[in-house]
């Protein structure tokens, strides 16, 4: 699964001008985006977020770095629209909009302000509404959370496997394969 | 064996019928007896053991295609493949498997483990069968550190033996492709895959398992082939008490979750009956302060007495390591100078050769162009010159090394190697072993365990992680073995992910962005090139049928590098996922 869609030339130049705006207002890429679609959010939480954060949000030590946690997070909506899209230079949260530090559009930099390799750009780029999705998802499902558990497990990834076996749910648990 | 094939192919029947026909002698699957595995060096047209021989050179004598005639190597077929869909954390599934060829067969698994037998007899490659295991996707995928990702089978009788990401061992008629019998060796519960080809010894399947980044406590597994039961599982990691078990210094049990992982297929020396095999990292992989003491078994090679799987001897090449340098690589059994030598490319950078008879230190050289933690290897010992024996925790050069105090930090080579799984290769006639490297240095990230707190099953339990900033590029590198000083290094845009083969004058190659290679084994100069147009990340092998060499090869990413390396090679974000079997000849 990628979700890698470029944004194409108008789509970029329109974006750019948006961003400009909002600097200029102080509000660096807090985009004003309606509440959508959290199945969709899901979706690409899992294709895009859970190789770091786990499919729980919970995050912690991995190859994908050392993520934190979206259930123990603080930050409201716009910042996680923000972090989404910038990244955090100097941390192995990468950013997933294209033209993140080509104008200025994430906390004010450039490219050539970040020192080289500190800003990682994601697998995917996603546009803004995607990142507005993903931002809905984890707000509805995932921030706010404690342990994880089965039935969350189940939404996540479905009944047809396994892999909420450990979180106690019986009537899979030892289901060996014959 | 199922004489009966008409019944059982079907439409594939008739133009089987007519190949044998054609061929005039009965192909297919012949018996293959532990007779047959020990001298598999000497089946030149076939590949039976997952490295070639039980002393995992990975050389052919066969010589049609040659330095002189390489440069019209083409591709004389191709087979689309499956497995390529994602699972768990994985968004797809690659392939990192050595195909086995016997008789003109051959026997290819896909990153899920699915096995495909081919028929290549007439210069065509058919599909007969593929047995698919049903993995369970997202079980195993949530947990696998670094892809969904199957390195081959192994041939026993009339069974072709494989594993599956989800911790199974599975025994497929080579005639049918019917599962004949599977067990589970590992628990993904518990974070446990597996990655590697089964080795079988005698008549055992030996296991490896994967997990050392989810706190697993690792093994090596024997299941007894003609009653599939289990006949030993040696853990890397001792219990409380058990030798060993004194380098693990802590008060919290930090043995119970010390990785120790097994996921590359080993060697195996019949003259002593010891299956030599790689370990893994220790965890938390970089928060060492967490396991004071050297952590035994981890980062070492093991020398394994084959009917009990008890371990004869040892040799650690990165105590108490905080670097993520695991030793699970393959170790090449090459006699040289009247020695009986043990080799293998470590991730920390080091290529080592010690006595396989004993596991005593013979020569290490650094092969890296970057290598900064350590000042060097003690040339007697064979132990990092700064190792301190006074010391739980180890520094090393710790400026650089990751630590409590020095919390991000660049090491070199970076933590994927060095050299990972991808396999060497060896001349016994040049005496030269090359190694498929990984030229690197990357940034870690330590964050502080906390017992009791930090380890949940089938969580990451790493203290910290990677992140790549820092262009990777790779070479094959060759080392001179009767004299253990750098014979050439063929420096390659991009890291070796693949591994290598050898023949009597060439080195064949692959790279992540699709580019295969033939290099002259002694100037290790490019003879002949091609662009497969997909990611390798697999190993060439050779084999002949209707008389002729061919040489094959799995064309598509797997691994880890695409997910959480890909930064340092940032325009391999290019390739597509992919899964192909490619054939070349003359
Ligand atoms: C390559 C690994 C990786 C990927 C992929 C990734 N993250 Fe992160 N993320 C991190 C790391 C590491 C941090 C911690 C940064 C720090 O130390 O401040 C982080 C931090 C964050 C934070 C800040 C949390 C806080 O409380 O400060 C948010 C929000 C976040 N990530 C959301 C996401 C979302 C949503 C996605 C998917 C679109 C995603 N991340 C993809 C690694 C990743």
């Amino acid at each position: 699964m990628h979700f890698a869609k470029p944004l194409a030339g108008r789509t970029s130049l329109a974006l750019g001008f948006f961003l400009a705006l909002s600097i200029s207002e102080g509000l660096v890429v807090r985009a004003q985006t309606a509440p959508s679609d959290v199945a969709a959010g899901q979706k690409l939480f899992r294709a895009n977020c859970a190789g770091c954060h786990k499919w729980h949000g919970g995050g912690g030590g991995g190859y994908g770095g050392d993520a934190l946690s979206l259930r123990k997070t603080k930050l409201d909506r716009a910042a996680i629209i923000e972090t989404i899209g910038c990244g955090r230079p100097g941390t192995g949260m990468p950013y997933h909009l294209r033209d993140a530090y080509e104008n200025g559009a994430c906390y004010g930099l450039k490219e050539n302000d970040v020192a080289n390799g500190m800003a990682l750009a994601a697998n995917n780029f996603l546009r803004p509404t995607e990142i507005a999705a993903i931002a809905d998802y984890v707000i509805a499902n995932v921030k706010g959370r404690g342990e994880p558990n089965y039935a969350e497990c189940v939404a996540f990834f479905g009944t047809g496997s396994r892999v909420c076996n450990i979180y106690g749910d019986q009537r899979t648990a030892g289901a060996a394969t014959k | 064996m199922d004489r009966n094939r008409s019944r059982l192919f079907g439409g594939c029947a008739l133009g089987l019928v007519l190949a044998l026909g054609l061929m005039g002698k009965p192909a297919g699957a012949q018996d293959v007896t532990d007779q047959r595995l020990l001298n598999a060096d000497q089946e030149e047209g076939n590949w039976i053991l997952h490295h070639k021989d039980y002393s995992a050179q990975r050389f052919s004598t066969l010589n049609q295609i040659n330095a002189g005639n390489v440069k019209d190597l083409r591709v004389a077929w191709t087979l689309q493949l499956g497995g390529v869909e994602g699972g768990g954390i994985w968004s797809h599934g690659g392939l990192e498997g050595t195909p086995l060829a016997e008789n003109g067969f051959l026997y290819v698994t896909d990153g899920w483990g699915s096995l495909y037998k081919i028929d290549t007899h007439g210069g065509q490659g058919v599909l007969m069968w593929k047995m698919d295991p049903k993995t369970d996707h997202d079980w195993a995928g949530a947990i696998a550190c670094c892809g969904v990702d199957n390195r081959g089978a192994a041939f026993w009788h009339n069974l072709v033996v494989t594993h599956t990401l989800d911790g199974r061992l599975i025994a497929t008629d080579k005639e049918t492709g019917k599962i004949l019998w599977q067990r589970q060796v590992a628990n993904p519960d518990k974070g446990e895959v597996v990655t590697g080809a089964p080795l079988v010894v005698h008549d055992m399947a030996i296991t490896g398992v994967a997990g050392a980044e989810y706190g697993i406590r690792g093994w090596i597994a024997a299941t007894d082939l003609n009653t599939h039961q289990e006949l030993w599982r040696t853990y890397t990691i001792p219990a409380k008490g058990e030798p060993g078990s004194e380098t693990w210094k802590d008060d919290h049990d930090a043995l119970a979750t010390g990785g120790g992982s097994t996921w590359v297929t080993g060697s195996y020396d019949p003259a002593t009956d010891t299956i030599v095999w790689g370990v893994g990292n220790p965890g938390p992989d970089w928060d060492n302060a967490y396991r004071p003491g050297d952590n035994l078994y981890t980062d070492s090679t093991l020398g394994l007495d084959a009917k009990t799987g008890q371990i004869k001897w040892h040799f650690q090449h990165t105590p108490n390591d905080p670097f993520d340098y695991d030793s699970v690589a393959e170790n090449v059994l090459v006699d040289v100078n009247g020695q009986k030598l043990a080799l293998e490319a470590d991730r920390n950078g080091v290529g080592y050769a010690v006595d396989r008879t004993n596991g005593k230190f013979v020569w290490a050289l650094p092969f890296v162009k970057q290598f900064t933690w350590t000042k060097g290897i003690d040339p007697t010992t064979g132990r990092p010159v700064d190792y301190d024996p006074s010391k739980g925790v180890q520094t090393y050069v710790a400026s650089v090394t990751p630590s409590r105090t020095n919390k991000v930090t660049t090491i070199c080579p970076g933590n994927m190697g060095g050299k990972n799984w991808p396999p060497t290769a060896y001349n016994p006639t040049l005496h030269l072993w090359y190694i498929p490297v990984i030229e690197s240095c990357n940034r870690i990230t330590v964050e502080e365990t906390i017992p009791g707190k930090s380890f949940k099953p089938r969580e990451g339990f790493t203290g910290g992680g990677p992140s790549d900033p820092i262009r990777i590029t790779g070479s094959v590198t060759a080392i001179d073995v009767t004299t253990g000083k750098m014979a050439g290094k063929a420096e390659t845009p991009y890291p070796m992910l693949g591994g290598l083969l050898a023949t009597p004058d060439l080195v064949f190659a692959g790279q992540p962005d699709g580019k295969v290679m033939a290099l002259d084994a002694k100037s290790l100069a490019t003879l002949w090139e091609f662009n497969t147009g997909g990611g390798v990340s697999a190993p060439p092998m050779t084999f002949t049928v209707d008389g002729k060499q061919y040489i094959a090869l799995l064309v598509g990413q797997g691994g880890a590098w695409d997910k959480w390396f890909i930064d340092s090679t940032p325009d391999l974000k290019r390739i597509a996922p992919g899964s192909t079997l490619y054939v070349f000849r003359l």
